[in-house]
């Protein structure tokens, strides 16, 4: 019975000495593009972010024209973040571990790096109209209508590359990563399509544009940037542990149940809507406890005997952070779905909580110790040629911000909503009061800010490391 | 697990249920949704509910739009079980689908760091909204609500006063001689304001009973309890 199987025996034993053999490491460039757009625009929705959290210590900061005010600005920043840092990352890990666990080379390497150059031109643009008062109005769906058809065909091409590559796979079976990285590649262009069809080009009617938009927001998170994050988790945990995966069942539970149950929510209580929208949304929202014990089960039954070495890999740590903070987050989404706490939470910095821990704490973390990975081994070098200490600071920053921010506005949030469930507690007298951890959250996020631009530090050292070298080796043959 | 043909089939039965759940079913039900007509209230007859917005609302809702208001302020009124929205005057009763028939695009937002705005249109004036948009700090002591003083143009007071001009309290009102005007999207901004408000009561939200029901009060759809005649 094959449930115990490991990324290192299926198919990367590589070593980093071996990069070259049928990996995507062969052709680099365009995963490189993919992974430093993604890693630059976080930093700009990290920047974006921070601006509009200073406008709360103080209204009049950036308010005198109208492409810095608040809300195009958080407009701007969702942007970034969803479509500029999340969908490109997905896929370039995605990509990169199609490559790796199929021991296949990446298909049509111009197309993929077609598709990197227009994504992201396109974003910039889409971003620069938002800014301007381009935006479409719906909350995580904000792109332009103009630009939403380009970044699908961007997608689609990079898409097709990653299925070609995962059509010309070497082995014969599959590994868990590989499940996830297929079911997330195939969601966002489903739900992606609809969402600029019946939003953008033929809007539906009414309120069913609320359900749609909150539909792909929820989708987009949970299922594509959820699913794309484990297949992460699900492959860097063991392989750099030299430990098998506990149970391959556990995983496809948490695999299709994740797909089904996770698909299905976003609908805040009380929506102007029929019920049973509502009530599929918190039930749909409330089973997603099935996935987060199955990957919490496997994962602690396969780490229990390792947990010091979990801690003493410093790349491995972004990966189990991050991981933890999946379960939290997804935790709390189920806490806060239910009907007597969202009668509470709803409309709070609740919410905002939820998104700072699933992208900058699970998301985030994840692919930065992906990166910390793949990218040497792109460029030809191994783990050494990363500086030490600027890993370590960042890993510190991002941890310690992440965290900070997160129970902030969870303070904030729920502080709101008991307040506000009084209804001789005036909202303005209420919000003044949520003042102080808002502040506070602010610090969070200038920590995880620093971070990333550590981070993307250490990636000119190394690019730069590996450019001295190719040109060395260049002065060898000469 | 093996099998990529099996692992997309899948998926795709899996995507589709999402899919059918929230975007075709709703699309069933609430697609052909058309006016309707509200619920007979007293001597008040019945109208025809929602009627379309006036074109300069219209106008304003594409500056509420593209200056993202809808990050801070919701459209959405929730029952009075789920929420203490009604208890804090944001509305008489929650909203419905029907409220939203001729928006575009529809914002209902997702937070409130300012109060709920579905009904602002019936506790606020034009000249209130502007002064607002202006200085919101002039209204709410240490107000969040950044200034959108670039709605405004502070001009040299021509031949005559312009009738447009904002009232200003003392502290913000423009130097001698000068008079501040509210440029046309913040009055399209604060037609948009003056336009949200769902007032009609529909089958799906009645009006609260004009007194609370007493435990023993005879519901007025009973059967009244006469004796049927008797059969001769």
């Amino acid at each position: 019975m094959s449930v115990i199987v490991s990324p290192a025996r299926t198919a990367c034993s590589a070593s980093p000495r071996t990069r070259n053999e049928g990996t995507g490491d062969s052709c680099p460039v365009p995963l490189l593009c993919l992974f430093a757009g993604a890693v630059l625009w976080l930093g700009v929705a990290l920047a974006l972010g921070l601006m509009d959290s200073v406008k709360f210590h103080n209204p009049e900061f950036l308010a005198a024209g109208p492409y810095l005010s608040y809300g195009r600005v958080h407009a701007a920043q969702n942007a970034a973040l969803l479509h500029g840092f999340g969908v490109p990352a997905a896929l370039g890990l995605g990509l990169w571990l199609l490559c790796r666990l199929g021991r296949a080379a990446l298909a049509a390497p111009l197309a993929v790096l077609l598709g990197v150059v227009f994504w992201n031109f396109a974003l910039a643009a889409g971003v620069a109209a938002i800014l301007c008062g381009g935006g479409a109005g719906y909350e995580g769906f904000e792109l332009p209508a103009w630009c939403a058809p380009v970044l699908l065909a961007a997608y689609i091409l990079l898409g097709l590359c990653a299925f070609v590559t995962f059509d010309r796979r070497q082995e014969d079976k599959l590994y868990p990563s590989q499940w996830f990285v297929i079911g997330s590649l195939f969601w966002f262009p489903w739900i992606f399509s609809t969402a600029d069809l019946l939003l953008l080009v033929a809007p539906a009617r009414g309120v069913l544009q609320a359900l749609i938009a909150w539909w792909y927001a929820h989708n987009l998170s949970q299922v594509f940037l959820g699913l794309a994050g484990l297949a992460s988790s699900f492959y860097f945990i063991p392989k750099l542990l030299g430990r098998p995966l506990h149970s391959r069942y556990l995983a496809a539970l948490a695999f299709w149940t994740l797909a089904l149950f996770g698909s299905c929510g976003g609908v805040p209580n009380g929506a102007p809507l029929p019920a049973w929208i509502v009530s599929l949304s918190v039930v749909g929202t409330v089973l997603t406890v099935v996935p987060l014990l199955a990957v919490a089960t496997n994962f602690y039954f396969t780490v229990r005997r390792d947990l010091e070495a979990l801690d003493a890999d410093p790349v491995l740590r972004f990966t189990y952070v991050g991981l933890v903070f999946w379960l939290i987050a997804g935790a709390q989404q189920i806490v806060g779905t239910l009907p007597n706490v969202s009668a509470i939470t709803d409309f709070t910095w609740f919410g905002a909580a939820h998104g700072e821990l699933f992208h900058n704490g699970f998301f985030a973390l994840t692919v930065f110790g992906a990166l910390y990975y793949i990218l040497p081994r792109l460029l030809g070098l191994d783990q050494a040629a990363w500086c030490p200490k600027l890993l370590t600071a960042h890993f510190l920053l991002a941890f310690v911000g992440v965290l900070i921010a997160y129970i902030s506005l969870l303070a904030a949030g729920v502080g709101q909503g008991i307040l506000l469930a009084d209804a001789r507690n005036s909202f303005p007298d209420v919000m003044r009061r949520t003042m102080m951890p808002l502040r506070v959250s602010t610090l969070g996020e200038s920590f995880v800010l620093l971070g990333t631009i550590l981070f993307l530090l250490n990636f000119a050292r190394i690019l730069l490391a590996a450019g001295r070298r190719c040109r060395a080796e260049r002065k060898e043959r000469a | 697990m093996n099998s990529g043909p099996l692992l997309f089939l899948g998926l795709f039965v899996t995507m589709a249920c999402s899919w059918l759940g929230f975007v075709l079913g709703p699309q069933l039900q609430l697609g052909g949704l058309t006016q309707t007509n509200t619920v007979v209230m007293g001597d008040a007859l019945s109208q025809t509910y929602p009627v379309p917005e006036p074109g300069d609302a219209h106008q304003g809702a594409e500056v509420y739009r593209a200056n993202g208001c809808a990050c801070c302020h919701t459209e959405m009124v929730r029952p009075r079980s789920l929420g203490s929205d009604i208890a804090h005057s944001w509305g008489a009763r929650r909203s419905l689908a029907e409220d939203y028939l001729f928006d575009q695009p529809v914002m209902l937002g997702s937070q409130r760091v300012g109060p709920d705005l579905a009904n602002v249109g019936l506790r606020s004036d034009t000249n209130g909204i502007l002064v607002r948009l202006y200085n919101p700090r002039r209204i709410i002591r240490r107000s969040l609500m950044p200034p959108y003083r670039f709605l405004f143009e502070t001009r040299k007071i021509g031949f005559f006063p312009s009738p447009d001009a904002l009232v200003l309290p003392a502290p913000d009102a423009p130097p001698l001689g000068y008079e501040v005007i509210p440029r046309p999207q913040a009055r399209a901004l604060a037609a948009y304001l003056m336009s949200l408000r769902q007032t009609g009561y529909l089958f799906e939200a009645p009006p609260p009973p004009a007194r609370p029901l007493k435990t023993n009060a005879v519901p007025t759809n009973a059967v009244p309890a006469v004796k049927a005649p008797a059969a001769k």
